[in-house]
C-alpha cells in the first residue's frame, strides 16, 4: 500500500468507516495512482513530480475523506451498534464454546467413563484423555480467545477503550464465574446430567478462585490490547 | 450536482464495462472537462451504487495488473432510467427560462 494513504486510512477508520471498506478504497486508489503517475510519466515528468502531480489529480485527502464518510453505509457495526458488538456477540459466541466443550464433556463420560458418578476426578488415559483435553482447552480457552477478538476489532477500527473495555470485563466476569455441575442421580435412569452456573461460591475460597480465575482472564485479554494502545500513542507522539 | 456522478458514472459503465481510471478518464473526455472532480472521489460512488445493488464488480487481470471492473445491473440500468427522466426535465426546465420563457408557459 502506498504510503500517501496512510494518513486517509487512519482518518476513515477513526471515523468509523469498516476496515475492509477501506481497505478496498485505498487498494483502488493506489491502482489509480499507479495510473496517473503513469500517465504523467508519459507526458514527460520525472518520476517525484509525476508523482506529486497524480496525488494532486486524485484529490486531497479531505475530499477523499469526506467522499467515504458521507456514505453512511459504510459505517462498521462497531459504530453503529457497538453494545452488540461488544456486549451481546461476545457473550453468543462463548455460550456456544461452552456448549460445545459441555457436549465433549458429556459424550466423553458416556464413552469413556459409563460406569462413573461424574466425570470429574477419575483419572482417563489414551484418547480419553485427549477427548477431555479438548474439552477442557475450549472451556478455558473460550474468553481468553474472545477477548483477544474483542481486542482485534477494536484495534482495528481505532476504536476508544471504553465499548472494548464494557466486553472484555463482561466476558472476564462469566469466565470467572462459570461453574459445571454433573451428576448422574439427578436425572432418573442415571442418563447423566451436566449444568453451569454463574455465582460466585457462597465461601470465602469459592469467592476468592473466581475473582482470581476473573482477573486472570481480564489480564491474558486486556494485556495485548493495552500494548497495542501504548504502542499507537507513542507512535503519534513521536 | 447532487445524482450528477452516478448518472454519468451509469451510462458510461452501461455502455461496456470499465474500472475507476477509466471512468474518470471517459467522462473528462466526454465532458471536454467541463465536469472534473478530484479523481479518487469517483470509488465512494461507485461502492455506494455497488452496495444498492446498481452496479457489480469483478477482478479481471489485464497487463499483469489486478483490476476491478464495474458494470451496470438490471437494478442500475432501472436507476438509470429514473435519473436521466429527471435530468431531462430539469435541464428542459432550465434551458427554457434561460431563453425566456415566461409564467404560465408549458415546458415544451
Amino acid at each position: 500500500m502506498a504510503k500517501p494513504f496512510h494518513e486517509l486510512r487512519e482518518r476513515l477508520l477513526r471515523a468509523g468507516i469498516a476496515p475492509r471498506h477501506v481497505g478496498r478504497y485505498l487498494s483502488e486508489l493506489a491502482d489509480h495512482w499507479a495510473d496517473l503517475r503513469a500517465e504523467e510519466e508519459r507526458a514527460g515528468r520525472s518520476r517525484a513530480d509525476a508523482e506529486a502531480a497524480a496525488l494532486l489529480r486524485l484529490g486531497g485527502v479531505d475530499d477523499l475523506a469526506k467522499a467515504m464518510i458521507e456514505q453512511r453505509q459504510f459505517q462498521s457495526w462497531c459504530i453503529r451498534a457497538p453494545w452488540a458488538i461488544f456486549g451481546l456477540a461476545p457473550i453468543f459466541v462463548l455460550a456456544g464454546s461452552y456448549f460445545v466443550a459441555l457436549l465433549i464433556l458429556w459424550s466423553g463420560w458416556k464413552i469413556f467413563l459409563p460406569g462413573a458418578d461424574t466425570p470429574f476426578g477419575t483419572r482417563v488415559h489414551g484418547i480419553a484423555n485427549f477427548y477431555f483435553g479438548v474439552g477442557r482447552l475450549i472451556y478455558y480457552g473460550a474468553p481468553i480467545l474472545i477477548g483477544w477478538g474483542i481486542g482485534i476489532i477494536a484495534a482495528r477500527q481505532r476504536l476508544k477503550a471504553v465499548w472494548p473495555t464494557v466486553g472484555l470485563v463482561l466476558i472476564a466476569w462469566i469466565g470467572g464465574t462459570a461453574q459445571v455441575h454433573a451428576s448422574r442421580t439427578a436425572v432418573p435412569g442415571g442418563f447423566g446430567h451436566i449444568s453451569m452456573g454463574f455465582a460466585h461460591g457462597a465461601s470465602m475460597p469459592g469467592v476468592f478462585d473466581g475473582l482470581s480465575h476473573a482477573l486472570v482472564i481480564l489480564s491474558l485479554t486486556v494485556l495485548p490490547y493495552l500494548i497495542w494502545r501504548l504502542q499507537k500513542a507513542h507512535s503519534l507522539s513521536a | 450536482m447532487n445524482g450528477v456522478p452516478e448518472l454519468l458514472i451509469l451510462r458510461l459503465l452501461q455502455q461496456e464495462e470499465m474500472y475507476g481510471y477509466e471512468i474518470v478518464q471517459a467522462i473528462r473526455s466526454r465532458t471536454a472537462a467541463v465536469i472534473a472532480v478530484g479523481e479518487g472521489v469517483v470509488y465512494p460512488v461507485l461502492h455506494g451504487l455497488e452496495r444498492d445493488g446498481a452496479l457489480e464488480s469483478r477482478r479481471k487481470t489485464v497487463n499483469r495488473r489486478s483490476r476491478i471492473y464495474y458494470s451496470v445491473t438490471p437494478v442500475g440500468s432501472h436507476r438509470l432510467a429514473d435519473l436521466s427522466e429527471v435530468w431531462t426535465n430539469l435541464a428542459a426546465a432550465i434551458q427554457h427560462i434561460l431563453t425566456g420563457g415566461r409564467h404560465g408557459e408549458a415546458i415544451p
